[in-house]
C-alpha cells in the first residue's frame, strides 16, 4: 500500500513526523500490522514512564491515517475521567466508529469532531452503513438492557464486527494501565485484552510497563494475548536524545551550546517528555541554554513550581490526597532515598505513613507503576530517576523540613552544578570503554591465537609490526587457546557492589560459564575481566593492585573456579606480565582486544558534526596521527606569516602536542580536535579545544598514583626522566604565551607565537 | 657507513655488534614502536650497541620520546649502548628539555657514532 506522496499531514501527532526522533523501529514495527497478509494479531507496548509512548502512538495513527486504502487506524486512551468502565466502553465505540469513519472518508477533521452514534451513522458510506447500523442498533439495545458486561463486550468488540465485514482496522489503546481505576462489575482490562486476542484485527496495547500486563490480565493469572508481540519502550539513547534537544530548541529559538545539549539529554535521562518540558520551559521564559549554569537554574527552577513539578506532584497527589499523610509520603520516600541501600521494609512504610491497608496498598501500586519507588514482597526500594530525586529532595527540604526556599534553590542550583561535570564524565568513560561485556558475551568455545591473551607474547610479536605482519602472524600461531562458553554476563558491582568505589560497570565483567561442552561441576569457570588505566604499559604495581581487587571479588562471592583478565590499552611492563604469568592470569592490550573482537565477530563505534569560521578553523579526529595533518596546516599558515623556520618548527611541534594532550587528557564524546589560527600583526594565535572531560593531572587513575604507574621512572634532577606527561611544560618552552583554560565541558588551550621575539 | 635517505625506519647493517636504525621522518607512537621492535629484535639478535639515526627526522613528539626511553631502558638492561645521531636542532633541544641526553651518546654522523663506540671495544664483540 503506497503511502501518500508528498503529504505529511499531522492528525493526532504533536510532532511533526520529520522530527519525531528515536522510535523509527517502533514505527515501522507497528505499521507492519496494517496489511492483511500480516498474521500478528498485536502488539503490547511496556513503556517506561515519561517516555514518549502516547506519542508514539499518535504517530503510528497518522502514519497509518496517511495510508490511503490500507487498515484505519483507531487511537483509544483510557482516561481517568472516565467514572467507569461503561462509560469507557460507551466512548471506545464511539472513538472507533469515528477514527475508522474518518479514515474510510478520508477526511481528518472528523477525528477530533465530537459526532453522536446517529451521526456517524449518516456520515458512513456506503459500504459501511449496514456494520455501523447494526453496531449502532445493538448498543441502544444493550443500553436499553442495563447489563453492564455485556454492553462493555458489544463495545470492545466493535472492531472484530468490522473487520468481519471487511473494515479492517488497528486499534491503538493507550494508557491501559489506567483501567484498573475505572469502577464497575467488570475487569476493563481484561475484557479488553480479551476483546484484542479475538478480534481478528490488530491491536496495540500501550501502558506503563510495571501495571500493563496485570491490568490487562485482570483477575486471571495471564492477559491470554497469545500471538502477541511485546515492545519495551524506555528512554531515548543518547544520540537521539541530543538530536530531540537539539531540534526542539532550533524550532523554539533557544540558543542550546553542544555541551549544554548533551548535558539536557543526560540529566533528563533520554525522557522525550522531560526534553520536551525543559525546553518548552526555555522558550516560555526567554532563556537561553548556553551554558550548565543556564541549565541548571531553569532546571532548579522547574522542580521548584515548573512543568517537572507539576509532573511529579501530581502523582504524589493522587497517591495521597490529604496533605499530612503527603508529608509523610514525602518523608519516607527522601529517608528510603537517603538510606544506606535505598531499601526499607514494607511495615516501617506503612507505619510512617500511617494509611488504611487498602488506601497504602492503592499509593504504593501508583508510586510503582510510575517508578517513584518500588515494591517488593517484603521492603520497598528507592528509584534511581535523576530528576525525581531532585524533586524529592527539594520538596523533602521545603515541605517537610521546611528549610528556607532561598537556601534550598541555592544548595540545589550548586549541586546540579557540581555534579554535572561529574555526570558527563561518567557518561564519557562509558562510551570510551572497550565493551568488556559485549566482548565476552560473545565468547562460545572459539580458539584463538593465545597471544591475544598474554601480552608479552603479543608484544614480542606485534608490537610495532605493520597490520599485515600482525594479520599473517596471527595465523600461523600455533598454539590456541579456548575460549569458554558464557551463560551469564553481568557487572562485578552487580555481584559485589563495593567494587563501584573502584571501576566503572561497564570496565568491570563477570562471565559465568563452561570452559567444555560437558555441563558439569568441573567445567564450570568464572571470568572475571577488568579494563585498567594507564598510559603506558600498565606496571606491576597496578597490576598487583588489580588482580587483588578482582580475587577479593571471587572470594567475596565464592567464586571457585575463577580466570582473571586485565586489559590496559598499552598493554603491561615485563615485570607486570610475569606478575600475571605466576598468577595464571590473562592480560591483553587494547590491540590485541582489538584483534579479539574482530576475531569474534563484535564491532566498533560512530562519528559527529563540523564546524564554520572566519579565521582559520580546522577540526581532526583524534588518533591516527591526524595531529600531523594539523601540524603541516598551521606550517603553511606561518609560512605565509613569514616566521623563522626555527619558529615554523617549534610551532608545530607544540600544536602536536596540544592534539596528543586533548586525545589523551580528554574523555571526547565526538572524539574530534577542534583548531583556530588567528592571524594578528605580530603574533599567530592558536586555539586547540576538546570536548570532554579533564583528567586533572596527577589524579590517581583507578586509585593507583601516577608515580605507580610510571614503572619506576621518576623526574628530578640528577634522576632519569619520567616517561610521560611533558605536554604542557613542551608547548610552554616552544611557545611565547600558553594559556589553559577549562571549560563547561572540556578543555581549551591558546598559544601565542610572536613574529618578533 | 652512509645510510640511504631517509624514509621509513629501517634497520642497517652496521659493524660487528652495531646495528643502526632509522627513525624516520616524524617520531610518533607508530614510528616509535617500530623503533623500539627493531631495536628488540637487534638486541636479542646480539647487537651491543645501537646507533639511532635521526637523519631526516623532523619532529618527535613526546609519545615518541617515551618510546625511545624505553629503547633506552632496554638496551641498559641488557648493557648495551644507546647513541643518537644526525638530530636536528630543535630536536637536541628537545631532548636536552626532557633529560635525554643525559642518558645517551650524541654523534653528529654514523661513523662519528661508530667511532665513539670503538672506545668501548671490549663490549663490540668481533672486535
Amino acid at each position: 500500500m503506497p503511502p501518500r506522496a508528498g503529504k505529511t499531514r499531522r492528525v493526532l501527532a504533536r510532532t511533526a513526523p520529520e522530527h519525531f526522533v528515536g522510535r523509527g523501529e517502533q514505527l515501522r514495527e507497528i505499521a507492519a500490522l496494517a496489511p492483511h497478509r500480516n498474521e500478528a494479531r498485536g502488539l503490547v507496548l511496556l513503556a517506561a514512564p515519561l517516555s514518549g509512548a502516547s506519542e508514539l502512538l499518535r504517530q503510528s495513527f497518522d502514519e497509518l491515517f496517511r495510508t490511503r486504502g490500507g487498515a484505519s487506524p483507531v487511537y483509544f486512551a483510557v482516561s481517568r475521567t472516565d467514572p467507569a468502565t461503561t462509560s469507557a466502553a460507551r466512548r471506545f465505540l464511539l472513538t472507533f466508529l469515528t477514527h475508522t469513519l474518518a479514515h474510510r472518508r478520508d477526511d481528518p477533521a472528523l477525528v477530533s469532531a465530537s459526532p453522536t452514534l446517529r451521526a456517524l451513522l449518516e456520515l458512513a458510506p456506503p459500504a459501511d452503513y449496514e456494520w455501523v447500523e447494526r453496531l449502532v442498533q445493538s448498543f441502544e439495545a444493550a443500553v436499553g438492557e442495563g447489563d453492564e458486561r455485556s454492553l462493555v463486550r458489544l463495545c470492545l468488540g466493535a472492531p472484530q464486527v468490522a473487520a468481519a465485514r471487511g473494515a479492517r482496522t488497528v486499534v491503538l489503546v493507550d494508557d491501559v494501565h489506567l483501567a484498573d481505576a475505572l469502577k464497575g462489575e467488570t475487569h476493563f482490562g481484561a475484557e479488553l485484552a480479551q476483546a484484542a486476542a479475538h478480534a481478528g484485527t490488530p491491536f496495540v496495547l500501550a501502558g506503563l510497563r510495571r501495571r500493563a500486563l496485570d491490568v490487562l490480565s485482570g483477575p486471571a493469572v495471564s492477559p491470554g494475548l497469545e500471538g502477541f508481540g511485546v515492545e519495551h519502550v524506555g528512554g531515548l539513547g543518547e544520540q537521539d536524545s541530543r538530536s530531540l534537544a537539539s531540534g526542539l530548541a532550533e524550532r523554539s529559538g533557544v540558543a542550546l551550546s553542544e555541551e549544554t545539549r548533551d548535558l539536557v539529554a543526560h540529566q533528563l535521562e533520554g525522557s522525550p517528555y522531560l526534553i520536551h518540558a525543559m525546553l518548552e520551559a526555555a522558550r516560555a521564559s526567554g532563556a537561553s541554554l548556553r551554558s550548565f549554569r543556564d541549565f541548571q537554574k531553569l532546571y532548579v527552577d522547574e522542580l521548584l513550581g515548573g512543568r517537572l513539578h507539576r509532573r511529579f506532584g501530581s502523582i504524589i497527589e493522587e497517591a495521597v490526597p490529604a496533605l499530612a499523610p503527603r508529608r509523610n509520603l514525602l518523608r519516607v520516600l527522601h529517608e528510603t532515598a537517603t538510606s544506606v541501600g535505598g531499601k526499607v521494609p514494607v511495615e516501617a512504610w506503612q507505619r510512617r505513613v500511617d494509611a488504611a491497608p487498602a488506601e497504602f496498598a492503592r499509593m504504593m501500586r501508583l508510586l510503582h507503576a510510575h517508578e517513584l519507588a518500588t515494591l517488593h514482597a517484603t521492603y520497598v526500594e528507592a528509584t534511581p530517576g535523576q530528576a525525581w530525586r531532585d524533586y524529592l529532595r527539594v520538596s523533602y527540604r521545603l515541605h517537610v523540613a521546611v528549610e528556607p526556599r532561598a537556601l534550598v534553590v541555592a544548595d540545589t542550583l550548586v549541586e546540579t552544578l557540581k555534579r554535572a561535570p561529574r555526570a558527563l564524565a561518567r557518561q564519557y568513560r562509558r562510551a570510551a570503554a572497550f565493551g568488556l561485556h559485549k566482548l565476552l558475551r560473545r565468547f562460545d568455545f572459539q580458539r584463538v591465537p593465545a597471544s591475544l591473551l598474554h601480552y608479552d607474547r603479543f608484544a614480542r610479536s606485534y608490537r610495532g609490526a605493520s597490520p599485515e605482519e600482525v594479520s599473517a602472524g596471527m595465523e600461523a600461531e600455533t598454539e590456541l587457546l579456548r575460549l569458554p562458553q558464557a551463560i551469564h554476563v553481568a557487572s562485578c558491582a552487580s555481584f559485589h557492589p563495593p567494587s563501584r568505589q573502584f571501576c566503572d560497570e561497564e570496565r568491570c565483567a563477570v562471565l559465568h560459564g563452561f570452559d567444555s561442552e560437558s555441563y558439569a561441576d568441573t567445567n564450570e569457570v568464572v571470568w572475571l575481566a577488568a579494563e585498567v588505566e594507564s598510559k603506558l604499559e600498565a606496571g606491576r604495581a597496578l597490576v598487583e593492585v588489580w588482580l587483588e581487587r578482582l580475587s577479593q571479588v571471587a572470594d567475596a562471592c565464592g567464586f571457585e573456579r575463577v580466570r582473571l583478565w586485565l586489559v590496559s590499552p598499552e598493554g603491561f611492563t615485563d615485570e607486570a606480565c610475569e606478575l600475571l604469568n605466576e598468577r595464571g592470569a590473562y592480560g591483553s592490550s587494547r590491540h590485541a582486544m582489538e584483534l579479539l573482537a574482530s576475531r569474534l565477530g563484535a564491532e566498533a563505534a560512530p562519528a559527529p558534526p563540523t564546524a564554520p569560521a572566519n579565521e582559520f578553523a580546522m577540526e581532526i579526529p583524534m588518533g591516527d596521527e591526524t595531529e600531523i595533518i594539523a601540524a603541516h596546516t598551521v606550517e603553511q599558515i606561518a609560512r605565509r606569516m613569514e616566521f623563522r623556520p626555527e619558529a615554523i618548527t617549534q610551532i608545530k611541534h607544540a600544536l602536536i602536542e596540544a592534539c596528543i594532550n586533548a586525545s589523551e587528557h580528554s574523555l571526547s564524546p565526538d572524539r574530534k580536535i577542534y583548531q583556530r589560527f588567528r592571524l594578528e600583526d605580530d603574533k599567530l594565535v592558536i586555539t586547540v579545544s576538546s570536548r570532554g572531560v579533564t583528567l586533572p593531572a596527577g589524579a590517581p587513575e583507578n586509585g593507583v598514583p601516577h608515580a605507580e604507574q610510571n614503572n619506576g621512572h621518576e623526574n628530578g634532577e640528577g634522576s632519569r626522566p619520567k616517561r610521560r606527561g611533558w605536554g604542557l611544560k613542551l608547548i610552554r618552552s616552544l611557545m611565547d604565551d600558553v594559556e589553559f583554560e577549562r571549560v563547561d565541558d572540556g578543555t581549551r588551550l591558546r598559544m601565542t607565537k610572536y613574529l618578533h621575539k | 657507513m652512509e645510510p640511504e635517505l631517509p624514509g621509513p625506519p629501517a634497520p642497517s647493517e652496521g659493524a660487528a655488534g652495531v646495528a643502526i636504525i632509522y627513525a624516520g621522518d616524524y617520531v610518533n607512537k607508530l614510528n616509535g614502536q617500530r623503533i623500539e621492535r627493531e631495536c628488540r629484535l637487534r638486541l636479542e639478535g646480539g647487537c651491543r650497541a645501537l646507533v639511532i639515526n635521526f637523519r631526516g627526522t623532523e619532529l618527535v613528539n613526546s609519545i615518541g620520546v617515551s618510546l625511545l626511553l624505553g629503547v633506552i631502558d632496554m638496551a641498559e638492561s641488557r648493557e648495551a649502548r644507546v647513541v643518537f645521531t644526525n638530530l636536528s636542532r630543535h630536536t637536541v633541544k628537545l631532548f636536552e628539555l626532557l633529560g635525554l641526553t643525559r642518558l645517551v651518546a650524541m654523534a653528529e654522523s654514523d661513523e662519528a657514532a661508530l667511532a665513539t663506540l670503538e672506545e668501548f671495544t671490549p663490549l663490540l664483540p668481533g672486535h
